[in-house]
């Protein structure tokens, strides 16, 4: 438990914590964490856990820096535009706090590669603006036996609900079912969000991984925090395992292998 | 008389001299973290507002017992508490 002069000032304020300590600092600088999605919520999730000092961050993310991204995407500036928004988010956050080894990952996550890039993470935050994908992480996270918090964003109206496989609580595909093929869904480009949304919600999924690698308060588990920014609303939702859930139920399906993500259409269309 | 020897040589003295809060208590819980219970921790320091705030500290977070606070007359003034590990 040795830091150097420069970490116990970086990271004083958390160290001084009766819940942290030299010895929580030195557990999330031993921690590694993949983030899927450099946008909305990944800029917040990143930012902070880079400044908090989790020892590896791995960012996945296909896409380039779009001029309609820098109203919530903090993480991304002007004259990042066409720029790889991993490239873009490992510049700043390299700069914000050195001690992280962060990792990118410039491709779609997909079924093919989902296991590979997920399985040495102690957490996983989804980030992603699509209801497939959100899918893929949860089915493949269950499957390895990760934990991990999911978050969706929307006009005004943030909601956040995490896993723990080895708890068996609650999945997301438990609540959503197999509504991926549902035209209804609607990602961000098709209807608005308020920039600050994703940043507020996307802070809350931070905390979920700091109080879950610290083993400390009550994780947002087996309800889902709905949070209305229009009308301050925050409500829990108790939402109740599926026991026949083909990803965490009695008998478990492969859907890695075996079930249409429609990853494609939702990440391109 | 043995235990009191053995009690003098697990000493760890800390000088934070030139600390100001809330780093003076963030050093102070660093060290007392690494040592085992019973042990004693002198700390050294020269911010005067510590002199309350370690031994609060300490009691709020439960990680040590202030049992010596004491004023030395050194150029600045300074003072040396004494801490035993619980």
């Amino acid at each position: 438990m040795d830091f150097t002069e420069e970490q116990i000032e970086r990271y004083s304020r958390q160290i001084v914590l009766k819940e942290v300590g030299g010895r929580g600092q030195k557990k999330l600088l031993d921690s590694k964490i993949t983030v899927i999605g450099c946008g909305g919520l990944g800029s917040p999730i990143t930012y902070y856990l880079t400044a908090a000092g989790i020892g590896s961050i791995k960012l996945v993310d296909f896409d380039r820096v779009d001029l309609s991204n820098l109203q919530r995407q903090i993480l991304h500036y002007t004259s990042d535009i066409n720029k790889m928004k991993t490239q873009s988010a490992c510049e700043k956050l390299t700069q914000l706090n050195p001690d992280p080894e962060i990792q990118i990952i410039n491709e779609v996550l997909s079924s093919h590669n989902v296991k590979e890039i997920l399985q040495d993470s102690d957490f996983v935050l989804d980030g992603s603006d699509n209801l497939p994908t959100k899918l893929l992480i949860n089915d493949a996270c269950i499957n390895l036996g990760i934990p991990f918090t999911i978050a969706g964003v929307l006009r005004f109206n943030g909601q956040v609900l995490t896993v723990i496989p080895q708890k068996k609580t609650t999945c997301y595909r438990c609540v959503f079912g197999d509504i991926s093929g549902n035209t209804a869904s609607v990602s961000c480009s098709q209807a608005g969000v308020i920039g600050l949304i994703p940043g507020a919600i996307g802070c809350i999924q931070a905390n979920e991984v700091i109080k879950y690698l610290l083993n400390i308060g009550d994780l947002i588990i087996n309800r889902i925090l709905m949070v209305d920014f229009l009308n301050y609303q925050f409500n829990f939702i108790k939402v109740i395992r599926n026991d026949d859930c083909p990803a965490c139920g009695e008998n478990p399906v492969d859907l890695i292998n075996n079930y249409d993500y429609k990853i494609d259409d939702a990440c391109h269309g | 008389m043995m235990l009191v020897m053995v009690e003098k040589m697990n000493i760890t003295k800390l000088d934070i001299r030139g600390k100001v809060c809330p780093m003076t208590f963030v050093y102070t819980k660093l060290y007392l973290e690494k040592m085992n219970k019973g042990e004693i921790l002198e700390v050294m320091l020269d911010f005067p507002v510590a002199v309350e705030n370690i031994p609060a500290s300490c009691k709020q977070q439960k990680i040590g017992n202030v049992i010596d606070i004491k004023e030395v007359n050194l150029d600045k003034k300074t003072w040396i508490i004494t801490i035993k590990k619980i």
